[in-house]
């Protein structure tokens, strides 16, 4: 459905010397440096795949999805959409996508909102009936119907995230591609925006590709992560098996009521990892013990007066998968 | 075929009534734009009792036909304010990504590009055209003929082609070099300048210049001989005046090809 191979992308970046002389000099002779943005991507993604494209600043993940779009054209190596390529083909690809820029909108600021959408519908020549079904399923899902007459001006910035998505999927596209569509929302605005993409995704079939910071995006929506840095990947699998590979482990936090004797604190499966005073931190992998084993075994040992169970900290993870990218 | 007209026709319009209604949107304009009528009136008038005060038969041109010359070559300048606005701005554009959402859309981009926006406001630019366009037609005795007319709106049109089309050129240097704002003003400055005083007054290189590499010959002193009847500089087969909507045709076509190669070469704005 959508394939990179061998993604290239490279910047012409000229190096400017500090003082007069100095940019007399670049002037004259200037210092240009290649940079590579994008170096050599390579994945798949299949229809009805929601993936996040995750990755630090920087790393070449707007670049990626331009070239994806047909917006720029990639130095080297090939990109397909439904076999066709995006930068030979543009008109017949585009038609398919549907494209949301969180930091940038494209509705008309100074008018209605609703404005906006009836020009979308004579650029992608939508008919009628799929105009107005496509409009009552977007109010239905988004609940805009009260703002289709109010200026995008005055809109909040939730609610014009919510007439940008409608704007991207009037034209009923296959693919939707999100490039930080929470960022700057409230809690609320963004369970919106996140229980629409799962609906999209589930109703239609659409495929999702979303660029995010955020990681409960990360949690609740993508199945599959592609993670990349310095413009190549460096992950890319299912959000459980990455969870199972790098961060396998979870925590046991136990409070006390007396101080214990240090012989009892052993447990097989479990580790200790930190005693402060009366409170207790043991470290343990799923595959070698499950919670309820460890909980009835220490509580038989111990005077336990509460307990949690911390998950594996996914931003931890990603860090971590940051991390250990730059350093290689 | 006729379905795509349709297309284009329906996307240009609906592009040209929104562009309007952004404007309309904000009343201090409005007022400020009614404000500006008379001024440009006014500055029309100015102009016009300037040149009588002031100028000289030209390189054997005689005020009257100045004035023509000088009106002819304010409508076509007008009509690319009002239409072709956005061609001064393409540096912009390129620098701040604008072509993204263009080329997201099943589209051809220049087409977007050129019914974008409909700088109506630009309207008053026209006035002072106006004025002095019909002061020199009154003084050298412009025949109001149908042919006449027909001729004296392709000429117009033409000339608002050949503007746009120039300008498009020259800010498609900003695909290749990001920054073209001196060289638009370079080129609109020179415009201004070369479509007032008759070709003749500058050395044959640049007349020749202005006829074949940037055709600004065309938009208003080729076509003002012939309607004048003056003879100068050169002459061409069937007319010259039949000439410039040709050569706004061609120039139209070339710069849409500088476009395109130069949207190839577009790098969007990093986000």
């Amino acid at each position: 459905m959508i394939e990179l191979s061998n993604v290239v992308k490279e910047y012409t970046v000229i190096k400017k010397k500090s003082g007069l002389s100095g940019s007399i000099k670049s002037l004259f002779k200037p210092e240009k440096t290649i940079v590579r943005g994008v170096d050599g991507i390579s994945f798949r993604i299949e229809k009805g795949e929601m993936v996040g494209y995750l990755g630090p600043n920087g790393a070449g993940k707007s670049t990626t999805i331009k070239m994806l779009t047909g917006i720029l054209h990639p130095t080297s190596g090939t990109v397909r959409i439904g076999g066709i390529s995006p930068q030979e083909n543009r008109k017949s690809v585009v038609k398919q996508l549907g494209v949301v820029f969180g930091q940038r909108t494209q509705l008309y600021w100074d008018l209605r909102l609703g404005e906006s959408f009836e020009l979308l519908k004579r650029i992608y020549r939508i008919d009628e009936e799929t105009y107005q079904s496509n409009l009552e399923m977007m109010y239905e899902v988004l609940g805009i119907d009260q703002l289709i007459n109010t200026p995008v001006r005055q809109l909040s910035l939730g609610q014009r995230m919510k007439g940008d998505l409608a704007a991207a999927m009037l034209h009923s596209p296959s693919i939707l591609f999100l490039d930080e569509p929470t960022i700057g929302l409230d809690v609320e605005a963004k369970q919106n925006i996140r229980s629409f993409i799962r609906e999209m995704n589930a109703k239609r079939g659409t495929t999702i590709i979303l660029t995010t910071h955020d990681l409960d995006d990360v949690e609740q929506l993508c199945k599959r992560l592609i993670v990349i840095n310095h413009g190549k990947v460096v992950e890319d699998g299912p959000l459980s098996e990455l969870i199972l590979r790098m961060a396998p482990y979870r925590l046991l936090v136990l409070d006390l009521s007396e101080m214990p004797d240090p012989q009892t604190l052993h447990h097989h499966g479990a580790e200790l990892i930190k005693q402060e005073g009366l409170k207790l931190t043991y470290r343990f992998h799923k595959s070698d013990i499950s919670a309820s084993e460890l909980i009835s075994g220490l509580s038989a040992k111990l005077s336990v007066v509460d307990l949690g169970v911390k998950e594996p900290d996914i931003e931890d993870m990603i860090r971590e998968m940051y991390r250990s990218s730059s350093t290689a | 075929m006729v379905t795509a007209i349709r297309y284009h026709v329906s996307v240009a319009y609906f592009f040209a009534k929104l562009a309007v209604q952004r404007q309309l949107e904000y009343p201090l304009f409005l007022v400020s734009w009614f404000l500006m009528i008379p001024l440009q009136y006014i500055s029309g008038v100015w102009v016009l009792k300037l040149m009588v005060e002031q100028f000289q038969a030209l390189a054997g041109w005689t005020f009257p036909q100045l004035a023509f010359l000088y009106g002819l070559g304010l409508l076509s300048h007008g009509l690319s304010v009002i239409f072709f606005i956005q061609t001064w701005h393409i540096d912009n554009m390129v620098i701040r990504g604008d072509f993204d959402r263009m080329l997201l859309r099943p589209m051809n981009v220049f087409f977007q590009f050129v019914v974008n926006y409909v700088n109506f406001i630009g309207i008053i630019d026209l006035i002072p055209g106006f004025l002095i366009f019909f002061y020199g037609c009154a003084q050298v005795g412009f025949e109001w003929t149908l042919v006449n007319v027909l001729k004296l709106a392709a000429v117009v049109i033409g000339g608002m082609f050949i503007r746009a089309s120039i300008c498009t050129i020259m800010g498609s240097a900003a695909f290749w070099t990001k920054r073209s704002g001196s060289l638009i003003s370079l080129t609109l400055a020179t415009m201004e300048r070369t479509t007032m005083y008759p070709l003749s007054v500058y050395p044959k290189v640049i007349q020749l210049a202005l006829t074949f590499i940037l055709p600004i010959g065309f938009i208003s002193f080729y076509p003002a001989t012939d309607f004048i009847g003056q003879e100068d500089g050169f002459t061409l087969p069937v007319g010259l005046a039949i000439w410039t909507p040709i050569v706004g045709i061609v120039t139209f076509a070339v710069s849409h090809f500088i476009f395109q190669s130069g949207l190839k070469r577009y790098e969007s704005a990093g986000s």
